[in-house]
């Protein structure tokens, strides 16, 4: 039986470290600042829950100080321009649909998948982090299961009526965030996060929402593998 | 409800399952895709004992595949086992059995360690490796078959290979205490561990494996490697009952020779009746009657309702431990797999 190769030590201070951080830092800032903008949105195009969604959004707007702390305590700058090109095409999904009044759509983006892929880097992050962001971290991820928890009670409330969106959406959406994992690739391998782990940990997470929402074990062996193999 | 954590014997098995059951998502994918590929449950399992008694079980594919095994990927591996117990945890699943390579992986890695799975807390008292159960049928297999050939266990030598495990150990003690075979012959790689077996036992003979298998009449090979070894039949003696229970089973196709009788070792056949369509399809080494007894340690737990890790930890099996697993087997309808 072969045995488990001892994981080598990270140096949380090496250019190579910071330099992939400087990214991997930005984009969760990045994606903070977007889901805090998009549950904003999502105010609007759900006045009767308002309130629940501008708490929501306001807990993003807090997690996004706590990475830009983790940022500082490394001396690390963000390179935030990369976040919002790696950001870009998701964020105008967002828009359009949210344009259109497609609210399936939008908590699709938001909720599902960018919540999803959220919870699942920050779990394959813990582990491997510098003692002050596995605090900050751990702390954001029991609040990322809040925010999935919104998205998938109301697509499961509204299951009849969005499922055919939903199948539409993760059709358009889930392609571009394997494009993405793909960016990240070799600055997460740096952080010690493994590119088939990450994939792994977001497809439980997200096949659990799709679960939980009302979709059978093959809908979500199809959904959730769509358009991995293209990548 | 009782689960089982069963997996599939090859890339090529896998791709062609996923194809029957019509996942092309899945079917047309490398290793390196499996290795990505998260837990489902894919089959709800009702079975009914000779008692008339009904069960609810689940099969849980955790999507490994031995080749990860075979090209180091054993962090993969080991993410497949944490995350297939993880999911059976989260579907309320009371007792499951870890099968094939998952309870192996398990030990080997130390994957106890591991009790935070994302938002799950692991508890271990929901899963049994059903090592107990098959230690007990091996047993009763070399007791029962061994006449079958006339061989007289009273005169017999057996060696047991791979003794030092889990299972092996449980086989040692069971066939010192409950039969009265003249001679053991103990095998294994770590002599430390001989040192202490045969301590246990007060009896037993530590030889290597090429000096203990011509003076063998009964080769009981639990010995659990991803690759096989390669068995000269022509220098055993004839008869011999080889009782193959380690895992994968690949002594079948290896040894054939006449005199030479090879067993499945740890396989029960039942009158149950079984309602899963799973089985059907992944299981190909075992016919629609048979099935491994680590699987039907679970089934056993959920009949009695004896909700906790019957088999867990190295070592730990007791010849009363086996006597009960053993009697409820009788019960519930399995019977060892003879020849």
């Amino acid at each position: 039986m072969p045995q488990l190769e001892a994981t080598p030590e990270i140096d949380f201070h090496s250019e190579s470290y910071k330099d992939a951080y400087s990214r991997i830092n930005a984009i969760v800032i990045e994606g903070e600042q977007e889901a805090h903008e998009n549950y904003q949105r999502l105010a609007d195009l759900l006045p009767t829950d308002k309130d629940q969604l501008f708490g929501l959004a306001k807990m993003e707007s807090r997690h996004k100080k706590g990475f830009e702390a983790c940022g500082r305590n490394l001396k690390v700058t963000p390179d935030l321009e990369f976040a919002r090109q790696f950001f870009l095409q998701l964020h105008e999904n967002f828009q359009v649909a949210a344009a259109q009044n497609k609210i399936v759509t939008c908590l699709l983006i938001q909720s599902l998948i960018i919540e999803c892929f959220a919870i699942s880097a920050y779990n394959i992050y813990i582990p491997v982090a510098d003692d002050f962001a596995r605090k900050i971290t751990e702390g954001v991820v029991k609040d990322e299961y809040a925010h999935l928890n919104y998205g998938e009670e109301w697509l499961k409330a509204n299951f009849d009526t969005s499922k055919a969106e939903l199948e539409e959406a993760n059709k358009q959406n889930l392609p571009i965030v394997w494009k993405m994992l793909n960016q990240v690739d070799a600055d997460a391998k740096v952080l010690g996060m493994e590119r088939e782990a990450l994939v792994e940990d977001f497809m439980i997470q997200y096949g659990e929402a799709l679960s939980n929402i009302g979709f059978t074990t093959r809908d979500i062996m199809k959904m959730s593998a769509y358009g991995l193999a293209a990548v | 409800m009782f689960g089982l954590i069963g997996h599939l014997t090859s890339l090529e098995h896998a791709q062609s399952v996923a194809r029957e059951l019509g996942y092309p998502e899945y079917a047309d994918q490398g290793l390196d895709f499996w290795c990505s590929a998260p837990p489902q449950i894919v089959d709800n399992i009702t079975v009914t004992s000779v008692t008339g008694q009904k069960i609810e079980g689940r099969y849980v594919e955790s999507c490994f595949l031995p080749e990860m095994l075979a090209t180091r990927r054993i962090k993969a591996a080991t993410r497949k086992v944490i995350n297939a117990m993880a999911h059976a945890q989260k579907h309320g699943i009371d007792i499951t059995a870890l099968g094939g390579f998952s309870s192996i992986i398990f030990e080997n890695f130390n994957l106890q360690q591991i009790r935070q799975v994302r938002n799950v807390m692991l508890e271990f008292d929901r899963f049994t490796t059903g090592n107990t159960h098959t230690a007990y049928i091996i047993c009763r297999q070399v007791e029962q078959a061994s006449e079958q050939l006339g061989i007289n266990l009273s005169e017999a030598t057996v060696a047991v290979c791979g003794a030092t495990g889990d299972i092996g150990s449980a086989v040692c003690r069971w066939l010192d205490a409950r039969t009265d075979v003249a001679e053991l012959l103990l095998i294994a790689r770590n002599q430390e561990r001989l040192q202490e077996l045969q301590n246990e036992l007060g009896r037993g003979k530590i030889v290597g494996l090429e000096e203990a298998l011509p003076q063998a009449d009964i080769i009981v090979w639990v010995a659990s490697m991803p690759k096989g070894v390669e068995i000269d039949p022509t220098a055993l003696k004839q008869p011999c009952l080889l009782v193959d229970g380690g895992y994968p089973k690949n002594l079948g196709t290896k040894v054939q020779h006449p005199g030479v009788t090879v067993l499945n070792g740890g396989i029960v056949e039942h009158s149950l009746d079984i309602d899963w369509r799973i089985m059907s399809i992944v299981n190909m080494d075992v016919p629609a009657r048979q099935l491994f007894a680590c699987f039907a340690e679970s089934m056993l737990l959920e009949f009695e309702k004896w909700h906790t890790n019957f088999s867990w930890g190295r070592n730990r099996i007791t010849i009363e431990k086996m006597e009960q697993i053993g009697s409820a087997s009788v019960k519930h309808g399995f019977r060892p797999l003879l020849i």
